[in-house]
């Protein structure tokens, strides 16, 4: 029994992580409520270990997943939820609510990968109700820092880009693996126009990356791709001459401490975040993250690095490293090219907003306003995010379930010959 | 399927590429802008702090408490003049001066530096925290006397001005002032609004055209680039004319033929704005460039103005002029003493260091400092030939009043011109060292707008010789 146990252990490592990960977040919990002896941070102390539990542990009965990926990816929702209680719980609630709402999410996902063996009609359908719902914010949306990529339903902010990302996944992936180049080009620019539109370019710049990198590899046309490549290098220079907030962004990028009180005044207090952290961090709840302009959302890269220290940047960056290995792996393991894309499509968008994303807060790139995927706080981000996840684990229990198939018939194969 | 598999893992390993890209950049402006972002002034997490922690001393060379905290308050030394002197080295508790070690030190000054465990045990024993004491290279006593010779001499009594003491073997900062200064105990608003500035460090923060101090460096460019330049005769004749505007030398003087060493030794325009003609902005700019004009200095200890060798707007005059220090150069009086120090030091330029040590309350060293190369600015055979110069001009040329008796002085003089304000302005410069291993001191003097008809060689001169001859009664380093 014991050594079953023992054995056990050693051949699934998603295991030992995710308690390690519960163990984690409970004593995190347990610290912020020593402080204060709010009863919001013990409720949280037992439900996010509880439903790192449940989607890491109890999902896998369901169908067969990837685990070590269900880890990674639950850890980075519950880092979410543990700094942003640190920094402002009222945001931690809605956040672990989300997160919630994610898993269901996600397992419809998985399902959806599962079940549907036709895609035509849902591909077909998605085309237009996609652009639809692109085009709304620009009929009634509010605009924010710029970009006009929101609208409310009721009380409820929507950004229906986070959502259009998935069919946009979908549909490209369906008639790339199909090898038709009109539907998918067609669609894939209109969206790109919409978002110009909306001057939301840090998800334009998402959805191009990833549509110009599933041609590639689904053709492997390098000439092409390399008119993609300066098509999109045109429409920036066109957009910076264009755009007067795109120059600005590009001007505070290059030298924000000229004017760190107004213009440069977010990289400015981020990087003094990230700086005033050091290696070791000023440890969980202190320091004053808060004075990060959108520290909950663009920044919270910055709060991690300020409260646990760059070591601990470095280790969620290699967690999305982690991620981006477990989802190349599970598309080149797929059996059909239209899965593969799909696969590898969700693996791109996750580890491409994430580059734009922290690359911004540290200054590498200039800054533009996406979330950063499980970890900021933002119901529609979450949600979508925790869905490529679910697309991602379809796939990859697609494959599981034919791997066992494969085996089984081996076996009847072997038994037969044996006969 | 087969050729989309191996694409996927090209793709996969672009992104990988790019995660390692922001690991690399990160670690990198962390590890190297880290201390600037994080003590800006800014910064809220300091001020937070400075409510929680008790601020270390800051001490001199000789173990002078410049800084320290009574019933928490910033407490700087007794003797009024004694304070003023380091104030711009030191800052202030309001920090009105950028970068001084009140700011710039922060995270030792503010305990930011202190280890989990005694952090722990102090909260534990229920003491209120104490940040580390930092220990400076400096010798407050000399920045003292130094602000008493400017008063000394009629020509300088009164004036504005900088001048840096650092030993050239070492990069250690021995002294540095900038006048005017101010009382850290007693800022008044009426010290806001003096229109002298002085919170301004003239050392480090303002930059100067270096004037003639500049042609020891049109000297190396020279010994580099034109073939047996040493061996030549070049004619003055008072005036050079280049596009129609004529470069004179200092007092209307006609040297005639004169040797490069004899036109370093008086300081003659016309042989100067006729070399760097004959070199080419190109040339002459590497050298200068090789002395760390144009570089972005990020020392560790201070924070210093970048030296500029113009790159736009470079005509035949403009380039001409450039030779003699003049044109849109600019370098602060550090950076000046810096070029002096290469010299002395053989073409090794050390980068300045400002800490010796740091300690904890307790007395425990919490970090000690090694000095280190800034660059070699140029050839250690160059470097000999501008020492025996310079040694001409402190022995019989426009220096010969930095000369101090029993002590090898080398330098240079300079008077430079600039008419940025509207109104023209004349700065004396002298930068220069004393040839002596056991007194390795290099020496950079500027005091601003001086009387008409004077020069570096009667204003800043005198000081660098009260300095040399206070250097020489010193005990070695």
């Amino acid at each position: 029994m014991k050594n079953n146990e023992k054995r056990s252990l050693r051949r699934d490592p998603g295991r030992l992580l995710s308690s390690t990960v519960m163990l984690f977040f409970f004593s995190a919990f347990l610290l912020l409520f020593l402080k204060d002896y709010a009863w919001q941070a013990a409720a949280l102390a037992v439900a996010v270990p509880a439903m790192i539990w449940l989607g890491v542990n109890l999902l896998p009965r369901l169908f067969p997943a990837d685990k070590l990926l269900l880890s990674l990816t639950n850890f980075l929702c519950a880092l979410g939820v543990l700094v942003l209680y640190a920094t402002n719980p009222d945001y931690a609630y809605q956040q672990a609510t989300y997160y919630g709402v994610g898993l269901v999410a996600m397992v419809v996902c998985i399902y959806l990968v599962r079940i549907i063996k036709h895609w035509k009609l849902p591909v077909l359908l998605l085309m237009p109700v996609s652009l639809a719902l692109l085009a709304l914010p620009l009929l009634i949306g509010r605009e924010t820092n710029g970009a006009k990529n929101w609208f409310y339903v009721g009380s409820l902010s929507v950004q229906p880009s986070e959502i259009v990302k998935l069919s946009l996944l979908l549909i490209i992936s369906y008639f790339m693996s199909r090898r038709r180049l009109l539907p998918w080009l067609i669609f894939a620019v209109g969206c790109l126009g919409l978002l110009m539109l909306q001057k939301d370019l840090g998800t334009a710049l998402m959805y191009y990356g990833v549509t110009l990198m599933l041609f590639y590899a689904s053709s492997n046309n390098l000439l092409l791709t390399g008119v993609g490549l300066a098509g999109g290098a045109g429409a920036a220079v066109l957009g910076y001459k264009m755009f007067a907030h795109v120059k600005k962004r590009v001007a505070i990028w290059q030298n924000p401490w000229s004017d760190y009180d107004n213009a440069g005044y977010q990289i400015v207090q981020s990087l003094m975040a990230i700086a005033s952290g050091g290696i070791f961090g000023m440890g969980l709840g202190l320091g004053y993250p808060q004075t990060i302009p959108v520290y909950h959302t663009d920044f919270i890269f910055s709060v991690i690095c300020e409260q646990f220290g760059v070591i601990f940047g470095l280790c969620v960056l290699l967690m999305y490293v982690a991620i981006i290995w477990r989802g190349a792996t599970t598309a080149m393991a797929a059996r059909t090219s239209f899965h593969g894309l799909l696969a590898m499509g969700a693996t791109l968008m996750i580890g491409l907003q994430t580059f734009v994303i922290i690359g911004g807060v540290i200054k590498l790139i200039p800054l533009t306003g996406v979330t950063m995927p499980f970890v900021s706080y933002g119901g529609t981000s979450l949600v979508s995010s925790m869905c490529l996840v679910g697309l991602l684990q379809g796939v990859a229990s697609l494959n599981e379930d034919d791997l066992n198939e494969d085996t089984r018939l081996a076996m009847l194969g072997s038994q037969e010959g044996m006969q | 399927m087969k050729q989309q598999r191996y694409l996927f893992k090209i793709l996969a390993l672009i992104m990988f590429g790019l995660f390692l890209l922001l690991a690399v950049y990160g670690g990198y402006s962390i590890s190297t802008y880290g201390n600037r972002w994080f003590s800006f002034s800014r910064n809220p997490r300091v001020r937070a702090q400075k409510q929680t922690v008790i601020a270390g001393d800051i001490l001199d060379r000789n173990g002078i408490v410049l800084a320290t905290t009574v019933d928490g308050q910033r407490v700087y030394q007794q003797n009024e003049e004694s304070r003023r002197a380091v104030v711009h080295l030191l800052g202030d508790s309001q920090g009105q001066v950028s970068n001084g070690v009140e700011t710039f030190q922060t995270s030792y000054l503010y305990g930011f530096q202190t280890p989990l465990g005694e952090r722990v045990s102090t909260l534990l024993a229920g003491e209120t925290r104490r940040g580390d004491n930092v220990t400076l290279t400096i010798d407050s006593q000399l920045c003292t006397e130094i602000v008493r010779f400017f008063d000394r001499h009629s020509l300088t009594r009164g004036k504005r001005g900088a001048a840096v003491v650092m030993n050239y073997k070492t990069g250690e900062l021995i002294a540095s002032i900038s006048l005017p200064n101010f009382d850290p105990m007693n800022i008044t608003e009426a010290t806001k609004a003096d229109a002298g500035q002085p919170f301004w460090n003239r050392a480090t923060q303002s930059v100067y055209p270096p004037g003639s101090s500049f042609k020891i460096i049109t000297t190396v460019s020279a010994l580099d680039n034109i073939p047996s330049v040493t061996g030549q005769e070049i004619a003055c004749t008072g005036g050079l004319t280049v596009m129609n505007q004529t470069i004179h030398d200092y007092g209307g003087a006609i040297h005639e033929k004169l040797t490069l060493r004899e036109a370093f030794k008086k300081s003659c325009n016309n042989v100067y704005a006729y070399i760097a003609q004959t070199l080419g902005d190109e040339k002459l700019r590497k050298t200068a460039e090789s002395f760390g004009f144009n570089d972005n200095f990020l020392f560790r200890d201070l924070v210093v103005e970048n030296s500029t060798y113009p790159t736009t707007n470079r005509n035949e005059f403009e380039i001409a002029t450039t030779g003699i220090g003049q044109s849109a150069l600019t370098a602060t009086p550090m950076h000046m003493c810096m070029v002096a120090a290469a010299i002395a030091n053989d073409g090794v330029m050390m980068e300045p260091r400002l800490l010796m040590n740091v300690q904890s309350a307790a007395g425990s060293t919490r970090a000690t400092f090694q000095s280190k190369v800034y660059r070699t600015a140029l050839s250690a055979e160059n470097a000999a030939t501008l020492q025996s110069y310079m040694r001409d001009v402190v022995k019989s040329g426009t220096g010969t009043s930095a000369a101090v008796p029993g002590l090898a002085i080398c330098g240079k003089t300079g008077s430079a011109e600039s008419s940025l304000s509207g109104s023209a302005m004349t700065y004396g410069w002298f930068i220069g060292y004393i040839e002596n291993d056991d007194l390795p001191y290099a020496v950079s003097v500027l005091v601003e707008s001086i009387e008409d008809g004077e020069g570096g060689g009667s204003t800043a001169a005198p000081i660098a010789a009260d300095i040399f001859t206070y250097l020489k009664g010193a005990p070695s380093p």
